[in-house]
Order: structure tokens, then C-alpha cells, then sequence
């Protein structure tokens, strides 16, 4: 019953923030928000018993991805007004939607973490388990992923190459 | 992995090592006819090892079944990509600068097909359909000058994303109904699942079936289909016409037999309406069409509807295995017949406008200019329009009986009612090739030069609608194997 409970909150606070995400204006107010809908999904995965995939969760979406997301979008903004629009971000009025629903999580979190038992539910898959199965039977998987990022890269090099010939 | 598993995976192992070498050979030295050169050899040597890999028919790992009928699927693929590779030899054809990257992504794109076709399994489904898409984007919009290719890119891509992200929900949703993610899993647990939660087993088939239709072009998902047909560059339309759809539908059908989805009547009735939906418009909007990229997208709508038709007489499965086989049979046939139909429609294209084929009335008078081209162009029409003697007429005649066979008779008069407007409109084309006198000459688009090869692939590609149509009968004997 318990975990349902935290279940229904970390996945309202995901939809809450996947759907301000969608309809934010600006781009950075809608990245960070997309931030807190990876952590509220990080959380959903810890408490089902994937320590290891909300880790992931956090480390490569919300820590790499989506921060160099938010890096290329402040750059992007350089110069003066972008140093008004900077000084616009900082205003409570911004952060204080994502800090909020972000504390939400991190109350959950550290509620679970208190638990002596761990997460609830039964069973939790080990960083070890998700490696044998990933390079056993899926280990043509990896491979095909891998040229599938490759695809991406020589995609996104030849577009983007036309605006570095431009000398933009 | 023993090394018997890597003689099975012979196609998709040739294909991944073209990739590494093309991309070691552009990272040293930039030279784009070397690159050609090597993808041309990479792919030559991937369709023998189709048939290299046709001793070997096994499940490797749980991602991949290797069966003769994927293998086969995988060698006409192969030669898609072929034509595609001849097609796209030189700027003048393709009316943009090629490079390297061109060859990669094409390489990688036909790699992505190869895996959707051999897959048995949603993860390996998923990765293909991915590797198909994303490489296709990028050639969709390789042309650096022109608008009309990054937009229909754009659309592409938007509307495949979404699409992707259906599938991926679709899978989430049969996944937590049944545990399983292979093919033959869920065909085993589906039922059990279903009665216990009706409700996800639909919502996520509907899902599947909606991303797939997607990736066809069926008729509610079909918005996509003529602005990048149009907006893409030849080459890269012909690819997307018979590599991308054909690999799609081979995985689909592998879907629904090895999935059992075919005793569901409402994934049935669902199918019917697609393919129903798609005869009638698909047929419908190519009538008004005065581009011949456009004429074909909408003609290729109606060509997969038709090919639903045989999915459908599988639901009557459990009555007689016949049905079994002569759906695979009708399946297998169409085709590769509407495949080798559009490869040669899309060379003449290619031969014939280059980039900048506006509009129907460049083809005015062909045939006294280009015989040869316009021949092709003629028997290709004919083929798609199912006149006897050509390879559409027997792929056609396989639907009808079936359908006959299966009772379904309101596919069959959609079907029929579809082919007889289809007529129409490409009988028009062989029209206007026809045409001596145009009065607005202003339109003749200056021809680009044919080299011997141009000639030649296209009599290649004429030669085999006609064979196929006239003398079927070893091709039919060797289906019977598969």
C-alpha cells in the first residue's frame, strides 16, 4: 500500500512536469522541467526494484544529456541580452516550479533510503545482472545499437556541416 | 556465440564490415568514388552471403530468426540497395554533391533493414526500425542547396518519432501484459494475457499496429508519404519505396504469424480497415496527381493495402494450414514483383529527370527521345496497374484467389474497385509519354546524359517484370522451398 502511494506521487510528479515541459515557452524553463520529469521517472524506477537503471536514469538523461542541452542553449545566448535573459532565469518565479516538485522527489527518496527493508518490492535487478544479460544473449543489441549512434553522428555531421561551411 | 551462429549472421556481418571499412577509408582519405567502390563490393558480397546463409537456418541468440524466407526477403533488400547505390553514382543524377556520408548512412540504412526482416524479437525490431528511420532522415535531407528535401525530412522525422515513440509504448503495454518481448513469447502468452487484462493486450497492439502503419504509409498514417516522396531525391525515394516499406511489411507479417496474432478478430478486423482504407484513397488521391513522385507515394499507399490482404486471410488459420502457406505464397510474390516494379519506375525517374522532375509533362514525347527508358517506364506502369504478362498481373491474381479462397469478399471488391481506378492514372503516364507535338514545349527539362549503364540497368530491371510475369514458374517453384 505503501509503495503505491509513493508510486501515485512520483508519477504525478512526472506527468506534472512532463506536461509544463511541453507547454513552456522557453526553451531552459521547459529543459529543466524535463529534468525533474527524468528524475521523477529515476525514482519510479527505484522503487520498483531497478536501483541501477534509475542511476543510469539520472547519470546519462538528466546528467549528461539533458545539461548539455540546457549548456548549448545558454551559449547560444551570448552577449548582452543574453546576459539579461540570465539574469531573468534566476528569478524565483522560474525556479521555484522545478525546485518545488523536485523537493517532492527528494523527500520521497530519502524516505525510501530510511527504509531499512530498501525498496519494497521483491527482488531489485543488480548492475551485475543487467551486464550478463547485455552481453549474452543481447550482445547483438549492443553492436546494433552502437551503429545505430553511428548513424546519428554521420547524420548530424553532414547536416550540420552545411552551417560550419557557412561559417555561422 | 558459436561460429555457426556468425555464418547465419553472414548478411548482417558483411553489411556492419562495408560500414567500418567505408568509414576507416573516409577518415583517412576523402575519396568519394573509392567509398562507392567499396559499398558497391561490401553490398555485392552481402547478397552472396544471403545465400551463404541459407544452410545455416537457425534462431541465433533470442533477437534474430534466420529462415530462408528472411533470407530471401534480405537478398531483394539487398538488391534494392544496389540499385540505389548504381542510381546515386554521380551529382548529375542525384542533383547534389555526394560524399562519403551518403554511402554510409545508405550502408547502414540497408543494415537497419536487414535486422527489422530477421527479427524475432521487439528489441532487435526496435533497433532496426531505428537504424532504418535515422539514416533515412539524414538522406532524405543530404541535399544541401534545396529546401524541398530538409522539409520533407522535417515531416520525417517528426512524424517517425512519434511514431517510434508509439511503438515503444505499444511494446511497454504487451510486455506488462505477457513478460515476454520475443516474437513467439507473446504469440504464447497473448491469449492468456488477454483475458486477463483485455484492455493493455489492445491498447497495445493498437499502438504497434498504428506505428507500423506508419512506417507503410497506410491510409490514416499516410499524411507523410507524398512530400517526401517528392521532397526526397530519387535515389533516396527509391529506397525509401521498396528498401524502407518492404523490410517493414516483411516484419510485420513476421509479427503477426509468429505473434498469432492472427486469431484475434479484432487485430483482424483492424488490418481490414487499414488495408480498405488504404485501397480506396490511396488510389483515390494519385488520380489528380500531375507529379509522377507524388503519383507513385499515393499508388504505393494502395499497393500495401492490397498487400494486407493476404495478412487478413490468415485469420482464417486454424480452418487449413493451406491457407498458411498460399498467403506466404501471395505475400512473397507481390512483393518482390511490386518491389522490382518500383526499382525500375524509379530508375527511369532517376534516369530521366535527375533532381528536377517537376512535373508529368517532362516525360511528354519519351518515347520518340528515349526508347528504351520509356519501354521500362511503360512495363513498369503496366506492372503496378496488374496487366497480364507483367509481374504485377500474377501478384494480383495470388491476392484474388486468395481472397477468393477466404472469403473476403469486401476486400476483394475494394480491391478490384481500386485496380480499376488505378488503371487510370497510369495509363496516363504511358500517355503522356506518347504525346508527339506538346504545345507548351517550355516544359521539356533538358536530359541529362545516359551513359551505356543508365540503358542497361534499366533493360536489367524491364527484363525481370516481364520474366516474372511471363515465365513465373521457377521463381514459384523456388518460393515453395522457402
Amino acid at each position: 500500500m505503501l509503495e503505491l502511494t509513493l508510486f501515485y506521487i512520483a508519477s504525478t510528479v512526472a506527468l506534472f512536469a512532463t506536461v509544463l515541459a511541453m507547454t513552456r515557452t522557453n526553451a531552459i524553463h521547459a529543459l529543466i522541467y524535463l529534468i525533474v520529469s527524468l528524475l521523477a521517472i529515476a525514482v519510479i524506477f527505484f522503487l520498483i526494484g531497478a536501483p541501477f537503471a534509475a542511476a543510469l536514469e539520472i547519470v546519462i538523461y538528466a546528467g549528461a544529456i539533458m545539461v548539455l542541452f540546457v549548456f548549448v542553449i545558454m551559449m547560444l545566448n551570448l552577449g548582452e541580452k543574453g546576459d539579461a535573459r540570465e539574469r531573468q532565469l534566476l528569478q524565483p518565479h522560474v525556479w521555484l516550479g522545478p525546485a518545488i516538485l523536485s523537493l517532492v522527489l527528494l523527500v520521497e527518496l530519502l524516505y525510501l533510503i530510511s527504509t531499512v527493508e530498501g525498496p519494497a518490492s521483491s527482488g531489485s535487478v543488480s548492475p551485475k545482472s543487467v551486464g550478463l544479460a547485455l552481453f549474452g544473449p543481447y550482445v547483438i543489441a549492443v553492436e546494433l545499437a552502437s551503429m545505430l549512434l553511428l548513424s546519428g553522428l554521420v547524420g548530424s555531421y553532414h547536416l550540420g556541416r552545411r552551417y560550419l561551411d557557412r561559417g555561422l | 556465440m558459436k561460429v555457426i551462429d556468425f555464418y547465419s549472421l553472414a548478411p548482417i556481418l558483411g553489411l556492419s564490415v562495408t560500414i567500418i571499412v567505408v568509414m576507416i577509408q573516409a577518415s583517412i582519405k576523402r575519396n568519394h568514388k573509392l567509398a562507392w567502390w567499396i559499398s558497391f563490393l561490401g553490398v555485392t558480397a552481402t547478397l552472396w552471403s544471403t545465400h551463404l546463409a541459407t544452410s545455416y537456418p537457425q534462431q541465433v541468440t533470442p533477437l534474430f530468426l534466420i529462415n530462408p524466407s528472411g533470407l530471401w526477403f534480405s537478398s531483394l533488400i539487398t538488391v534494392g540497395a544496389l540499385v540505389t547505390l548504381i542510381l546515386s553514382t554521380d551529382d548529375e543524377n542525384t542533383g547534389f554533391k555526394v560524399t562519403e556520408e551518403y554511402y554510409l548512412l545508405l550502408l547502414l540504412s540497408t543494415l537497419g533493414a536487414v535486422v527489422l526482416i530477421l527479427a524475432s524479437h521487439m528489441a532487435s525490431l526496435l533497433l532496426g526500425m531505428e537504424l532504418l528511420g535515422i539514416s533515412l532522415y539524414a538522406m532524405i535531407a543530404f541535399p544541401e542547396k534545396d529546401p524541398n528535401p530538409l522539409e520533407g525530412a522535417i515531416k520525417y522525422l517528426v512524424l517517425s518519432a512519434a511514431a517510434s515513440a508509439m511503438l515503444l509504448f505499444g511494446f511497454a503495454l504487451i510486455y506488462a501484459a505477457t513478460g515476454d518481448l520475443s516474437y513467439t513469447g507473446i504469440g504464447a502468452k497473448l491469449s492468456s494475457a488477454g483475458i486477463k487484462n483485455p484492455l493493455l493486450v489492445v491498447a497495445g497492439t493498437s499502438m504497434l499496429l498504428a506505428s507500423i502503419g506508419f512506417k507503410l504509409s497506410l491510409a490514416p498514417f499516410h499524411m507523410w508519404t507524398p512530400d517526401v516522396y517528392q521532397g526526397a531525391p530519387t535515389p533516396v525515394t527509391n529506397f525509401l519505396a521498396t528498401v524502407s516499406k518492404g523490410a517493414m511489411l516483411v516484419a510485420l507479417s513476421r509479427f503477426t504469424i509468429d505473434g498469432q496474432l492472427h486469431q484475434y478478430p479484432t487485430f483482424m478486423l483492424c488490418l481490414s480497415v487499414l488495408a480498405i482504407i488504404s485501397m480506396l484513397v490511396g488510389n483515390w488521391l494519385a488520380l489528380r496527381q500531375q507529379q509522377i513522385k507524388r503519383l507513385l507515394a499515393y499508388s504505393s499507399i494502395a499497393h500495401f493495402g492490397y498487400l494486407l490482404v493476404a495478412l487478413v486471410a490468415l485469420r482464417q488459420l486454424q480452418e487449413s494450414d493451406e491457407i498458411f502457406y498460399s498467403s506466404l505464397e501471395a505475400i512473397n510474390f507481390y512483393l518482390t514483383a511490386y518491389i522490382i516494379t518500383s526499382l525500375a519506375a524509379f530508375t527511369v525517374i532517376a534516369n530521366i529527370g535527375g533532381e528536377n522532375d517537376p512535373d508529368m509533362r517532362s516525360f511528354a514525347g519519351l518515347f520518340w527521345r528515349k526508347p528504351v527508358q520509356a519501354s521500362t517506364l511503360t512495363v513498369a506502369m503496366l506492372s503496378f496497374a496488374g496487366i497480364p504478362l507483367t509481374a504485377g498481373f500474377l501478384g494480383k491474381f495470388y491476392l484474388i484467389t486468395l481472397a477468393l479462397n477466404t472469403n473476403l469478399w469486401l476486400l476483394l471488391i475494394t480491391l478490384v474497385f481500386g485496380s480499376a481506378i488505378a488503371i487510370y492514372y497510369y495509363l496516363r503516364v504511358i500517355y503522356t509519354m506518347l504525346i508527339t507535338s506538346s504545345s507548351d514545349n517550355n516544359y521539356e527539362v533538358p536530359l541529362i546524359s545516359s551513359p551505356m549503364w543508365r540503358d542497361a540497368l534499366a533493360i536489367i530491371l524491364m527484363i525481370s517484370v516481364i520474366l516474372l510475369g511471363t515465365w513465373p514458374q521457377p521463381f514459384i517453384d523456388f518460393m515453395r522451398h522457402l
